[in-house]
């Protein structure tokens, strides 16, 4: 337990996806212009991390891993599949994002109008992909914590883009040299936040 | 304009295609990618020896030459396997899986340690390999150690991902050189490790500056994990170094 | 998009010479059409590992263009995006296995960013804005281009990075000594990820100082 909560307050603030990886900077810069979309995207982002991370772990333990298959049978133990886990973790983010938009179009049309139209956008977001892969490069050792590692790490990137999208709303109102409006200044802005997240370095709960 | 059938056909015939041609690259590769694994864990393992002609092409031979006896421990420091023959990279020492034994460590699972036996120039030296965690993920490396298991031959760090030319600095000679003839046992025979000390080894008491190196300034985090990462291992290995001293 | 021509055009026509150059200022994938940072800015805080990965990402943005501009007739249009990511993984797992075969120094430093090359923009935009409405070589020779535009970002925000940030350039001290001798310290923030952030946002500055046509609004 007590290793969750680290793995999960860890990805949200020492690993932060935005400021310390750079993942999912083409959403990032293309939907941070209002809070409230920023709001949008972010909330799915979570949803899926929360959703993907966990799925493509148990892929990963049970399918992929060096040996992984032989709970099938102990025949399997030399299998190593692990050279598919980028074309199959990406088809299972494809997959799952598509079954996310369908339940929640079914059941939830209201969120499905605030959610949806950021669904498609996801699946080639680098964040869900490197969540995945981060999750097998770290080798997480139970399902718990890769769940908490998915959401930790949504959960940042939520942070991260609704910070940026406050900050670009109020900065139209500032006098930024031409050269350096629109994208400029957001690189910019967001070099600094992340200096300013590097003060979590090295926490541990 | 397209039929169901031909989509489901494409799809296959796609996947079918990709599905083989990377299969076929995996096998074609998978001989070169494991010796490059086997080779760089055989050159962390010299190196710490101090055979510092190590490089990639000859690893191989160069650790089939000094290494002598390759044998797994277990938790009560007792020998399970006692490994002497060639090629050495086959033994059941070098399959291990240093992580998942000290996770099992950890959980209070059974666990098993593997430690390196060299002779060089006429001395026997220990070489144990370690493993712990940096700033943004895992570090590892080996330590070796002279016959009375108390002074330092050398050392040898590689990390995954510390920042370079901070923490990333474990992994260079600089950092390293510093460990040879450091001692990890005090003169009592009480087990000390070796220290690694921020601002400096020369901030200990006179007396303990043996047991102790420079950290390295702005890599703190990977520093404590250096220092963290020796205390732990060695500490693992010490009912077998009491059992053999 | 432009439309098949009938008469063979020489190889490197002034129109396909501009697909190759086009990326690499006017526009370039990340300071104009700021695509395709993600997998980018981690690996930029030493020289060699940037350099391979553009040559990575040159590799799969100029063949999962070929590959996609000769299979564009055929591509039922709503499995259009399984087919393009098919394609592109199907690339950026032999790159990823070269490298780990050949140059397995570097592949460690790279570790998942390889991966991740499979969601850089750059590629699945271009795949989708060129490969699918034109002949393979023009398609080639775009990937190619913007590969090498990316490449250029990288290489200049890596090479600013390992020089203020290390003092060295390709792990060769390039900083004399007499210079740390008189009271110089590198940088450590430039090593820092913050800083490569930083860096693409004052290259985009100087681009759009000298270029007032890219200026927003």
């Amino acid at each position: 337990m007590h290793e969750i909560i680290n793995i999960f307050v860890k990805s949200i603030f020492v690993d932060n996806m935005v400021f310390a990886y750079f993942l999912g900077m083409c959403s990032y810069l293309a939907v941070s212009k209002t809070v409230d979309t920023s709001v949008g995207l972010g909330a799915a982002v979570i949803f899926v991390l929360g959703i993907t991370v966990p799925v493509n772990y148990l892929l990963n333990e049970y399918i992929l891993k060096a040996g992984a298959l032989s709970w099938l049978d102990p025949a399997f133990a030399k299998v190593d599949l692990s050279f598919l886990s980028f074309i199959i973790f990406i088809a299972i983010i494809a997959a799952i994002v598509q079954l996310v938009e369908m339940v929640v179009e079914k059941f939830s049309p209201s969120l499905y109008n605030s959610l949806g139209i950021f669904l498609p956008l996801i699946a080639v977001n680098c964040a869900i992909l490197g969540g995945s892969l981060f999750m097998q490069e770290r080798d997480y050792q139970s399902i718990g914590q890769a769940t908490a590692f998915g959401l930790g790490s949504g959960v940042g990137w939520f942070l991260a883009i609704v910070a940026i999208a406050a900050i670009r709303e109020k900065i139209r109102y500032s006098n930024v040299p031409p050269a350096l409006r629109g994208i400029g200044i957001t690189f910019i802005l967001t070099g600094l936040m992340g200096i300013a997240f590097m003060s979590f370095l090295g926490i541990k709960l | 304009m397209y039929t169901n059938r031909y989509i489901f056909t494409y799809a296959a015939v796609l996947v079918i295609v990709a599905a083989a041609l990377l299969s076929l690259a995996a096998m074609l590769l998978k001989p070169f990618q494991e010796r490059n694994i086997a080779i760089e864990k055989m050159r962390g393992i010299l190196t710490s020896a101090q055979v510092t002609e190590a490089n990639a092409n000859n690893a191989i031979p160069l650790f089939n030459k000094y290494i002598t006896e390759e044998l797994v421990l277990d938790p009560q420091g007792n020998v399970v396997n006692t490994y002497t023959q060639s090629p050495k990279e086959d033994a059941p020492a070098f399959k291990i899986d240093l992580k998942k034994q000290y996770y099992n460590k950890s959980q209070n699972k059974p666990y098993k340690l593997p430690l390196y036996i060299a002779q060089k120039d006429g001395k026997r030296i220990y070489i144990i390999p370690m493993r712990g965690t940096g700033l943004w993920g895992p570090i590892w490396g080996n330590i070796a150690l002279t016959s009375d298991f108390k002074t330092v031959v050398g050392v040898f760090f590689d990390d995954k991902s510390e920042t370079p030319g901070l923490g990333g600095e474990i992994a260079k000679p600089k950092f390293q050189k510093q460990f040879i003839g450091k001692t990890i046992f005090d003169d009592g025979g009480k087990f000390t490790s070796v220290e690694v000390v921020k601002g400096g080894v020369q901030k200990l008491p006179a007396s303990m500056q043996i047991h102790g190196v420079d950290a390295i300034s702005g890599g703190t985090i990977t520093s404590k994990g250096v220092d963290a990462m020796l205390r732990n291992v060695l500490k693992s290995y010490l009912p077998y170094i009491k059992k053999n001293r | 998009m432009q439309t098949e021509k009938t008469e063979r055009e020489a190889l490197f026509s002034p129109k396909n010479i501009k697909l190759l150059t086009g990326p690499l200022n006017m526009n370039n994938p990340i300071t104009v059409q700021v695509l395709g940072i993600c997998s980018a800015l981690a690996v930029t805080a030493k020289l060699k590992p940037a350099i391979v990965m553009s040559l990575a990402v040159m590799v799969v943005t100029g063949f999962s263009n070929l590959v996609v501009s000769f299979l564009r007739n055929g591509i039922p249009p709503r499995i259009r995006i399984i087919v393009q990511l098919v394609v592109v993984a199907t690339l950026v797992i032999l790159v990823d296995q070269l490298l780990k075969a050949f140059v397995f120094d570097v592949s460690k430093q790279l570790s998942v960013f390889v991966g991740l090359i499979i969601t850089n923009c750059i590629i699945m935009g271009r795949l989708e804005a060129f490969a699918m409405a034109n002949k393979p070589w023009p398609a080639f020779l775009d990937g190619i281009g913007n590969g090498l535009g990316y490449g250029l970002i990288l290489i200049t925000v890596a090479f600013f990075r390992e020089l203020f940030g290390s003092g060295t350039l390709f792990n060769y001290q390039v900083i004399p000594q007499s210079l740390y001798n008189a009271g110089y310290v590198n940088n450590g923030m430039m090593i820092l990820p913050p800083m490569a952030l930083i860096t693409v946002g004052v290259i985009i500055w100087v681009q759009r100082y000298y270029n007032r046509s890219l200026i927003e609004k």
